[in-house]
């Protein structure tokens, strides 16, 4: 399955170094990663470069979002593939980390001192407690997005279950409801292929 | 070299379990950086998510620089990094063009509902998890749900990153 030829769809070549650039500077001054990205991502390659199309750029985005990981990185390596095959699949991934790697190391490597600092550590304080009420926002958004249904409320439980009394390994929970969900989505259908076929 | 294949593989779990990434990851590094591994106290945790929020780039790259650069210098964060991207970059390198074909798959879909739920039983698991060692005292408490009524009421028009920096300055005057 490793022979997929590089779909170039544009004629005209774009370099490396020139992938590479783009997306270190999306990488560079995009805060937050996934969603947020990709909206800069989408300014840089579709419109401003021309390098790839809305749709391939969408049906890419729908692919990052199916396999676990950091959504900016997948899709980076998704479309570094599409515009140079497989070294600019890995040439897009480096572009897009390697800015977040360098500022983080730069402050693990000056900034940690400070953070001691009462000033700081107040307001490092603060913003935890934000993301705190973030956290609960997503849960909250998320929720109300999906728990529409007994069965989706079941899967929810089993994970939470999973977590808190079997102590499981949050990711085995992720991945068990994963399962648990494909088994009883499936039933699901089958019941309403029976159903239409009498 | 034992302390950095442990990072690696720490990291590569988180990778394999941030499913959308971004605030999914919170659970799974306090779970296996704060909790299993005690690389870090939960305090220096929470600092780091405020940096990872308030920096560019994707949290758990954020976290993983961070966290493999506290535990074993350069070496180690670089080995972090590589072991919380190398899950996913794996999976599309392999089976990339599979994923292509059947993204648009009825089983594909099933399974990926399941895990979206998955997701959410973290979430809700991280806000249980996270509030709890983040929220100390009254006071903890009313910042925290200021900041998720925030949200809620102004439907996203807030950009979170303006959210955790005001809830910040609040923290100054409250809390030195």
């Amino acid at each position: 399955m490793m022979s997929d030829k590089p779909q170039v769809v544009n004629e005209k070549k774009i370099t490396l170094p020139e992938i590479f650039w783009a997306y270190f500077k999306v990488g560079l001054f995009t805060l937050g990663g996934g969603f947020a990205m990709a909206a800069i991502l989408r300014h840089e390659l579709v419109l401003k470069r021309e390098w790839i199309s809305d749709y391939e750029f969408m049906s890419e985005m729908s692919t990052a979002t199916l396999i676990p990981g950091a959504v900016a990185v997948n899709m980076a390596f998704l479309q570094g593939r599409r515009m140079r095959g497989k070294s600019g699949a890995f040439t897009a991934s480096a572009g897009v980390t390697l800015p977040s790697f360098l500022i983080i190391l730069l402050i693990a490597l000056f900034a940690i001192p400070y953070f001691q600092h009462p000033r700081v550590k107040a307001f490092l304080k603060g913003c935890s407690l934000a993301i705190a009420g973030q956290i609960a926002f997503a849960g909250f958004i998320f929720g109300r997005k999906h728990l529409r249904s007994i069965r989706n409320f079941f899967i929810c439980a089993a994970g939470l279950i999973m977590i808190l009394v079997l102590k499981a390994h949050p990711a085995l929970a992720v991945l068990t409801a994963g399962f648990l969900g494909y088994i009883l989505c499936w039933q699901r259908d089958k019941k309403e292929v029976l159903k239409k076929e009498g | 070299m034992r302390l950095l294949f442990r990072l690696f593989k720490s990291f590569m779990l988180i990778g394999i379990g941030a499913y959308g990434g971004g605030l999914v990851t919170i659970p799974l590094i306090q779970h296996e950086i704060v909790g299993t591994r005690g690389w870090l106290l939960f305090d220096e945790m929470a600092s780091l998510l405020a940096i990872a929020q308030m920096t560019p780039g994707p949290i758990a790259v954020n976290a993983a620089t961070f966290v493999g650069f506290r535990v074993s210098g350069l070496a180690g964060a670089a080995v972090a990094t590589l072991g919380v991207i190398l899950p996913s970059l794996s999976i599309l390198f392999c089976a990339g063009p599979l994923l292509d074909r059947f993204k648009n798959n009825k089983h594909v879909a099933f399974f990926r509902e399941g895990l979206q739920i998955g997701v959410l039983s973290l979430l809700f698991y991280a806000t249980w998890s996270y509030g709890c060692m983040a929220v100390g005292s009254v006071i903890d408490f009313l910042l925290a749900a200021g900041a998720f009524l925030t949200l809620i009421l102004s439907e996203g028009k807030f950009h979170p990153i303006i959210v955790i920096l005001i809830c910040g300055v609040l923290g100054i005057f409250l809390f030195s």
